[in-house]
Parts: structure tokens; C-alpha cells; sequence
């Protein structure tokens, strides 16, 4: 019996996901190389795939109900370190951002990036009851609850970035659960007058301070913003990628805009500028194939889910992803301000790598079971 | 779908979201189309020019020679500047800077801020200058604090080095940055071949000026990659310079400073020597007195000190930055009377046969007699020169008439520039109606009138004459009648081709065929023996620049600075000496203006005797005076 169903996991394991998986995630280690050659991120990075890759399996061989069911203590396990992380002797203040926990002898980890699972698993907890009827104003608070309190004490580090990697989580479990559609609709308009308006407003009352302003400006017109200032980021990362052309260009030597520093955080922040840099608009275009042909597998997942959590659980995940994706490569691309949010999979770092791993552990583990009752 | 959830079209929703994902991915692709395909090269070219920094490689500048070819009369030596440099820092707050580096480097903040403030005002600006003339220590400071102030860099700055105590000042000028106007001009802005640049050092005055196209060397450059602090990665290219061309001038130094001394030996301290060669027009000697330290310009003008010095120059009424030789404008008094005789033989007003006009003791025009230095009876024009007989020029002077003098000034080119190669030559003020009119005084009668005449032909009221001018009309009358054009550049040397940079050949003074004045060998013969006699015969008025066995001709010359009567103190005369050498054979012509000292005889021809001493000790040793020269000076101190 056991090793019939060894078998049948094995047979229906999501192969192509996890190669897929892996391999954007060599592509991310070579273009972190690129950038930096001479600093230890691609060796820790490699490593991280390792351990990632282990973890990744164990979750996926791992019943996801088992853990959807001791969810809230995961939930509450994250909030603890959300908020010890706060405390000044524990977490790290690194730029300004309190957001490190530093772990002997392994480093360093972000506990905000991991508290996303456990959150996307209370929400698919919550909201995965069988539904017979429209989403309830109630159901919409206690989900909102539930998201605050992560954002919240993120907020508190302060990374404003990764706090808003969490909507786009509760957004997609809303528009799942049977939210009403005059509602998302409603919500889009209101957005589409308010945001400029709240612009609008808070320039002229000085609520949104010029350098603010100038990080705006150069998303709107870059050739005239502050090159050197407040626009300095976005105006490299659009030169570094403009640079790469069709086919990437010639970085040999020194010639790149990251190792001249001219491009900053190259190995995080601006992997994707790296990757345009060193590939052009082929790989770039490549990379975003893959990020496709994985997001599309993970929604093929959700549909033949066993149930209602599991679908929400990949449904988040491919939402959560596809926001991160967006704000990254969009800020590189100079269409978005400057937010520290990793590329997924890309971006040099333990925690966004591990954290991302988990998430497709899950996918997985959910498809595996999909003929389990 | 394994669980039936049908409420709000759960398969719909799901396919949105896809569908969602799949355009903000194409979104992305078309942002990365238009930065990537579409405009790939612009950014590509941009990326590029904030990567690859262009450090110049001064150019060595010609240095300039003496007539010999290896006495070095200008040369450039090493010096260090420092220099603010980085990306564009135009529109870029400096005055952060300014208390730092003023203390660091012990600069005046004051003109560390005007440094700042000129170059915000330029459009392309990369690099301005902090310091000029680094000390060790200030080198020091600088690399030890590379961290906090990675702008600042230290520039080789080759410098010029003139001759000390102000010799040739005004002849070889000075060099200087080239100001943002200057940068403005058609001269600096069409050459195209050699482009000028802001910060560039150009020739400012003098023979730097005239010749900076032959003196100036391309410079060269480094590409260096810089990382996004402005710091060197490493070596792209080396473009090496390519050197100026070094230039031969004609001047003799020793005649130089033999000269010089005479000057600076005057009672006023003030006076123009010009020595030149009459066959060729070549100047070996220009000096001008008082001067001043061209060094100044080229080394200390950075200073606040030498800003000073350069403002108190300029303010000075001795004028020292005044080139005397082709600038001052002076009555030329009795030397003005051999172009006269030369014209009135020329013209009929006196012939050979017959040139004898009295003197009088002056002359009677209208109600107003205008008296001669002393009473010749009736001289022939040998006698005239010799005892330069003003009566005789009247005389001489009415029979040619205002039209006969004007014909005289047009034919030894004295209302012309010489055509010399230096900047900022004046054309001298001669005779003629209408500057009559245009000086008279509003009661006074602007016309012309006998007694203008008189005045006119004996160098005094309507004659002002650069000694340029001068000597160039004297020379001629010297060697037969060829106005040669004076000039100092003998040659440019030759600089072989560098990398991209072609062979400059040998120049020379592009000298046009020298004008020919019709003067007889008869008549010629005449006025040379009557200027042979100013310096040989007893009585002359020239005496004192006699040498034994060397025939000198010459001409005195007493300009008057106001009205008789109150020639005296700061007014006293300017007191001239035109003359050549040997009289039948000349290799040497010279004038000598020294100014307010009174009678022309007493100082101008001791001085050029004193030259003249010089001169023979080099060319002709047989007939030099046993005195040591050091000895002559005491001729011009009594």
C-alpha cells in the first residue's frame, strides 16, 4: 500500500513545475554572478537553492490539510516573530529597516517574508468552507483581520514593500470567495479617481514630500527628473536595461553598469536590470515565458485542486507571485517607483528564495492529492 | 474542478486572474520592447558616456627661442593644479565645497567661490579649477582625502616660466585661460582643427598670441572607466600629445639686454629701443620700458595677491603693460625730417644741384613767428640734417606743401600699421585736413593753414609716430628704399605626427616683398652723408653715438611734449635717435626713444651707442671698443 502510493506520488509529482522552479532560479544565481562577481551572494545563493530544493520536496510530500489544519499556529508562530523581530537586540537594523533576524551560524532571516504562507493558509482556512451563498461583510472583515495584523507589524519595521506584497494574497481569496463583482468593480473605479485625487491633493497640501514627488516624476518623465537624486535608481535601472538591446550587451571586464555601481542593489533589487543588461530583450523575454508557463501551470493546479483551501492556497500564490513580479521588473523597467520587493526566484536572499519554494511545495503537495477523494 | 462551487461563476473568476497574470507579463514585454529594441541604442549611448570619461593630456607648449636657436627665452616647466572634477555638476550646489577646500588647501574662499560660481554658468562644464600650483603638502591633502572628496583629482599642468625682471615682456606676452568671451570670438571658435575649450591656456599677448597656433600642441587623452563615484577602473585608450611647435624668434638677447639696461638706466626709467636688421626687417631687439613680470599671468594671476598686482598694473600711469614700440604714439620731432628730406628731393622741392633753403632763425607765418634751435644762414641740406636746422623745414615743408608731406607719410607707409607680428599694433597720426578738424577745439578754425605746414614738417602738432613706424621708414632710407615689413618670427620648428595628429611643418614669417620707394642712388647718397655727419662731423647733433672705424649715420630727434617754455620736470621732452650702421653698408638700424629727458643728442644717442658696443663685440670684434661694455653704462647714467 505504501509503496503503491510512493509510486502513484511519484508518477503525479509536477516534474516540469519543479525543473521550471529550479531552473529560473539558476538562471537568477548566474545573473546575480553577473552582477557581482566578486562578492559571495551566488555562492550563498546556490546554497540556498540546495536547501530550498530539499524543503520544496519535504512540503510537497507533505499532506497540505495536515498542515492547513494546524494553521493558526503557524499563523501565530509568524506573528511572534514579526514581532520579536522589533525588538532591538534580535532584529537587525539594517538601512534603516528592522526587518532581520539574525541566526548564529546561519545568518540572517526575514521573517516577513515567511509569515506570508502561514497567513495565505489562514485565509484559505477560512474563507475554504464549502460556499452556497455571496460573500458576507463580515467574512470580508475577518479576512482583512487576519491580513492586518501581519501587515501591520511589518509596517512597524518599517518595509512599506513587503507589507504590500500581502494584499494582492487577501485580494485574490476575496475575488475567489464569491465577493460580488458590482463590488470589484466599484473598488477599481474608486481606486482609478481616488488615487489620482489623493495625488492631487497631497502635493498641494504638502502631505507627499517633494523627494516623494521626484520619485514620481522620474517614472513619468525620467529624461527631467532629478537624475542624480531622488530618480537616481529608476533612471540607472532604465539606462542598464535600455543598454542590454536585442541580445544583451558586452559586459566583460568592467563595461557593466553594476559592477561599475552604477546600477545599486544589482544582485536584489534590480536583478531584473541585470538579466535585461546581460541577455536583452531575448532573455528578458525568455525569463518572462517561464514566469508565464510557471504561473499557468500553477493555475491549472488550482483548478483540479481536491478542494476549496487548496485552490485558494495556489490561487494566492500565483497572485502573491505575479504582484511581486509586476512591481519588481516594472520598477526596474521605470514604470514604478522604487519598492524593495524581490524578483521571485531572482533576487539574491535566503529568506525570498526559501519562502518562494515553500509556496510551489504547496502547489505541488495540493496537485498530488488531486484524486485523493 | 474536483469541488462543485458554482456561485459567482468560480471558473470565470479563475480564468480572469489568468488572464490578469498573462497581461501584466505582456505588459512587461512591451515596456522591455520599447526601452530594449526601440530605443536600445539611445540608452546604450548614454550608459556609455557616464562610463567612459575623457581625462586630457596637456600638450606641451612650444617653447620660444632667441635668434640663435638655443637660448631659451620662454619654456614650460611641471606644475600641479587640482581640479574639481565628476560627472556634470552643472546646476549642483559647490558651496558645501568651499570651506573645506579653502582650508585644506589654503585657498581664499572668495575666489574659490567665483571659480564655483563662473563654471555654474558655463553649459558643458566638467572640471574646474581649485588650486593652481600645488605645493607637496597641498598633494598630500588631497590624496589623503580621496574617500570624502573623490571630485578632486591632480592635474600635471605644464607652466610658463618667462624671463625674470620683465625682459622682452612685451615681445614674447604671456599666456592665460582662455576667458568664456575669448571662446566666443571667430579666432578661437573656427578652429575647428585644433578646437579651444574651456579651460583651455592660450596666448594672451605678445608672440603667444600672434603664434598660439603654432606654440599650441593637440592635447592628448586618457579614456578611463570610471565607476559611478567618479573613481578610475582602468585604462580604455592613450591618445599621447602631440608637442607645439617650438619658435625662433629674431631677437638677440645680448642686444636685448644691452638695451634693456639703457632703459632701466634712464633718468626716468621710461623709453622704447627697437633694433632691427634694415636688409631683412627682422626685429632683434624690442624693448619697452617700464614693464612688467609676465609671470605673473601665467603662474600667480590665481592668487589674491596676484590679482592685486595685476590691477595695480594695470592702474599705473608709467603704463608698463604698454608695448611703447607699436602702441605709443609720439611726436617723432627732428628724426621726422629725413623721410622730408628724402621726399622733398623726391619731389622737386630740393634738388641736388641746388638745396639750399635758409634758415632764418625761424620762420615768420602770418602774425606768428616760429624760431630754429639756432641760426645756419643758408644751409644745404647736408648741413640741415647735420645741425638739424628746423628754419631749413619750414622752408622745405611750405615748398612741398600739406599734399607733398601727406605724399611722403603714404610713401614710408607712416599712416599704415607695420604689419609686425605682434597683437594690438596702432597706426600712427600724420598730417591732413581732416585731423586738423577733427582735433580743433570748437572756437578754434579747422582748416588748414601755412602755419600747420610748418608745424607738420618738423615732426611736432600733427605728427604722432609709433618708433615702429618709425625705424621701419628710417631703414629704408638706410637701405635704398625697401620698406621691409618688421617682424620676430624666423621660423616655427617642425613637430612630427602623432597618432592622429599630422606633421606641422616649418613655418616662417610669411613676409611679403618688401615695398620699393623710389629714392636715386644720387639722392640717397645725400641724406645718408648728412645722417653719416650728424654723428661724425663736428657740430652734429649725434655725436655722442659715435664709435672709431664704424660709421654710424643718424638723426636726433627733441619731441616736444607741451609748448616751449614749459619743457620742464615731467615735461621735459621726449628725446629720440634714429640711426643705422655701417652708413654705405648697413646691418643694424635702431631708434631710441627715452622719454621726458629733454634734447635728443643728450640721452637717446648715448644710448645706442652703448648697442652699437654690444653689436660689434659680436659681429665685428676687430672694431669694438677696448672698454668692458659694463663700462658703457656710465655714458647713459651721466
Amino acid at each position: 500500500m505504501v509503496a503503491r502510493l510512493e509510486k502513484r506520488k511519484l508518477r503525479d509529482f509536477d516534474w516540469l513545475l519543479t525543473l521550471l522552479a529550479l531552473a529560473i532560479s539558476l538562471f537568477g544565481t548566474w545573473m546575480i554572478w553577473n552582477a557581482v562577481p566578486d562578492a559571495p551572494y551566488w555562492k550563498k545563493q546556490l546554497i540556498g537553492i540546495g536547501v530550498s530544493t530539499v524543503v520544496m520536496l519535504a512540503v510537497a510530500f507533505t499532506d497540505y490539510r495536515k498542515i492547513i489544519h494546524i494553521a493558526p499556529a503557524f499563523y501565530a508562530f509568524g506573528l511572534f516573530l514579526l514581532v520579536i523581530v522589533l525588538i532591538p537586540g534580535i532584529g537587525l537594523k539594517i538601512n534603516g529597516q528592522r526587518c532581520w533576524i539574525g541566526v548564529p551560524g546561519l545568518g540572517q532571516f526575514q521573517p516577513s517574508e515567511f509569515v506570508k504562507i502561514p497567513t495565505v493558509l489562514m485565509l484559505a482556512r477560512y474563507f475554504g468552507r464549502h460556499r452556497g451563498s455571496v460573500l458576507t461583510f463580515r467574512e470580508m472583515l475577518v479576512g482583512g483581520g487576519i491580513l492586518a495584523l501581519p501587515v501591520a507589524l511589518i509596517l512597524l519595521e518599517p518595509d512599506p514593500g513587503q507589507a504590500l506584497t500581502y494584499f494582492p494574497l487577501l485580494a485574490v481569496i476575496l475575488f475567489l470567495s464569491a465577493i460580488r463583482m458590482w463590488m470589484v468593480v466599484a473598488a477599481l473605479a474608486l481606486s482609478f479617481v481616488l488615487v489620482p485625487a489623493g495625488w492631487y491633493a497631497g502635493v498641494k497640501t504638502g502631505k507627499i514630500k517633494s523627494y516623494q514627488q521626484e520619485r514620481v516624476k522620474v517614472i513619468l518623465d525620467p529624461e527631467n527628473a532629478d537624475r542624480r537624486g531622488y530618480g537616481y535608481h529608476t533612471w540607472q535601472s532604465i539606462l542598464t536595461v535600455g543598454k542590454g538591446g536585442l541580445w544583451g550587451s558586452d559586459t566583460k571586464g568592467a563595461a557593466s553598469q553594476s559592477q561599475l555601481k552604477f546600477l545599486p542593489e544589482p544582485q536584489t533589487d534590480f536583478i531584473f536590470a541585470v538579466v535585461a543588461e546581460n541577455t536583452g530583450f531575448a532573455g528578458c523575454i525568455l525569463l518572462l515565458l517561464a514566469y508565464a508557463v510557471l504561473l499557468t501551470k500553477l493555475i491549472h493546479g488550482a483548478r483540479r485542486a481536491p478542494d476549496r483551501t487548496g485552490m485558494l492556497v495556489i490561487m494566492a500564490i500565483v497572485g502573491g507571485l505575479a504582484f511581486q513580479i509586476f512591481v519588481n521588473a516594472g520598477m526596474a523597467l521605470g514604470m514604478l517607483p522604487v519598492i524593495g520587493v524581490p524578483l521571485p526566484l531572482m533576487s539574491a536572499g535566503l529568506s525570498a528564495i526559501l519562502s518562494t519554494s515553500v509556496a510551489i511545495g504547496f502547489a505541488i503537495s495540493i496537485r498530488l492529492r488531486r484524486f485523493v477523494n | 474542478m474536483k469541488f462543485e462551487d458554482d456561485t459567482q461563476n468560480l471558473k470565470v473568476r479563475m480564468v480572469i486572474i489568468h488572464g490578469l497574470v498573462i497581461a501584466i507579463l505582456a505588459v512587461l514585454g512591451a515596456r522591455l520592447y520599447f526601452l530594449q529594441v526601440i530605443n536600445g541604442d539611445y540608452y546604450s549611448e548614454r550608459a556609455e558616456n557616464q562610463r567612459v570619461r575623457r581625462l586630457r593630456i596637456p600638450a606641451p607648449r612650444g617653447a620660444i627661442f632667441a635668434s640663435d636657436g638655443k637660448t631659451i627665452l620662454v619654456d614650460s616647466r611641471s606644475t600641479y593644479n587640482i581640479i574639481l572634477a565628476g560627472e556634470d555638476m552643472k546646476g549642483k550646489d559647490l558651496s558645501d565645497f568651499v570651506a573645506p577646500l579653502s582650508e585644506g588647501l589654503d585657498v581664499a574662499p572668495d575666489i574659490l567661490r567665483e571659480r564655483f560660481e563662473q563654471a555654474g554658468r558655463q553649459a558643458a562644464f566638467e572640471e574646474l579649477t581649485v588650486k593652481e600650483g600645488a605645493t607637496n603638502a597641498d598633494i598630500a591633502w588631497v590624496e589623503a582625502h580621496t574617500l570624502e572628496l573623490p571630485m578632486l583629482l591632480i592635474r600635471e599642468q605644464p607652466q610658463r616660466r618667462y624671463p625674470e625682471k620683465g625682459t622682452l615682456a612685451h615681445v614674447l606676452g604671456y599666456v592665460g585661460e582662455i576667458s568664456p568671451e575669448q571662446l566666443k570670438q571667430p579666432k578661437f571658435k573656427e578652429n575647428t582643427e585644433n578646437p579651444y575649450r574651456s579651460g583651455d591656456i592660450v596666448g594672451q599677448e605678445g608672440l603667444e598670441s600672434t603664434y598660439d597656433r603654432y606654440l599650441r600642441g593637440q592635447d592628448g587623452y586618457r579614456e578611463v572607466e570610471v565607476d559611478s563615484r567618479g573613481r578610475i577602473q582602468r585604462e580604455l585608450s592613450v591618445a599621447p600629445p602631440q608637442p607645439g611647435q617650438d619658435i625662433v624668434t629674431t631677437i638677440d638677447l645680448d642686444l636685448q639686454l644691452t638695451a634693456e639696461e639703457q632703459l632701466r638706466n634712464s633718468p626716468n626709467k621710461r623709453g622704447v629701443i627697437v633694433v632691427m636688421e634694415p636688409q631683412s626687417g627682422e626685429i632683434l631687439v624690442m624693448a619697452s620700458y617700464p614693464t612688467f613680470d609676465p609671470n605673473l599671468f601665467s603662474q600667480r594671476i590665481g592668487t589674491p595677491e596676484g590679482r592685486k598686482e595685476a590691477n595695480a598694473l594695470l592702474r599705473d600711469p608709467t603704463t608698463p603693460m604698454f608695448n611703447r614700440a607699436i602702441r605709443g604714439r609720439y611726436p617723432p620731432g627732428s628724426t621726422w625730417k629725413i623721410p622730408m628730406a628724402v621726399a622733398g628731393l623726391q619731389q622737386g622741392a630740393i634738388t641736388l644741384k641746388n638745396s639750399h633753403l635758409a634758415c632764418g632763425g625761424g620762420i615768420q607765418v602770418g602774425n606768428k613767428f616760429t624760431r630754429c634751435m639756432g641760426s645756419h644762414g643758408s644751409p644745404d641740406l647736408h648741413v640741415a640734417i647735420r645741425h638739424s636746422c628746423d628754419g631749413y623745414f619750414y622752408r622745405l615743408g611750405l615748398k612741398m606743401g600739406l599734399d607733398g608731406i601727406m605724399k611722403m607719410v603714404d610713401e614710408f607707409d607712416l599712416n599704415k600699421r607695420t604689419g609686425v607680428d605682434l597683437p594690438h599694433e596702432l597706426v600712427s597720426w600724420t598730417p591732413s585736413r581732416e585731423f586738423k578738424a577733427r582735433f580743433t577745439p570748437k572756437n578754434g578754425d579747422p582748416t588748414w593753414k601755412d602755419i600747420d605746414t610748418v608745424y607738420a614738417s618738423f615732426g611736432q602738432v600733427y605728427d604722432f609716430v609709433t618708433p615702429l613706424a618709425m625705424l621701419r621708414a628710417q631703414a629704408a632710407v638706410a637701405n635704398g628704399g625697401r620698406l621691409y615689413v618688421p617682424h620676430l618670427l624666423k621660423e616655427a620648428r617642425p613637430v612630427k605626427g602623432v597618432g592622429p595628429f599630422p606633421e606641422r611643418p616649418r613655418q616662417t614669417f610669411d613676409r611679403p616683398d618688401p615695398k620699393l620707394l623710389d629714392i636715386p642712388a644720387d639722392q640717397h647718397q645725400l641724406v645718408v652723408g648728412g645722417m653719416w655727419g650728424v654723428v661724425n662731423e663736428p657740430g652734429g647733433t649725434g655725436g655722442a653715438a659715435r664709435i672709431e672705424g664704424f660709421d654710424i649715420a643718424g638723426k636726433t630727434g627733441t619731441a616736444q611734449v607741451v609748448g616751449l617754455g614749459k619743457d620742464t620736470g615731467k615735461n621735459k621732452d621726449h628725446s629720440w635717435f634714429v640711426s643705422y650702421a655701417p652708413a654705405w653698408k648697413p646691418e643694424i638700424a635702431m631708434i631710441a626713444l627715452i622719454e621726458n629727458v629733454g634734447f635728443g643728442g643728450r640721452f637717446a644717442a648715448p644710448a645706442v651707442h652703448n648697442i652699437y658696443n654690444t653689436y660689434l663685440s659680436k659681429a665685428h670684434p676687430e672694431l669694438a671698443p677696448k672698454a668692458a661694455p659694463g663700462a658703457s653704462t656710465e655714458v647713459a647714467k651721466r
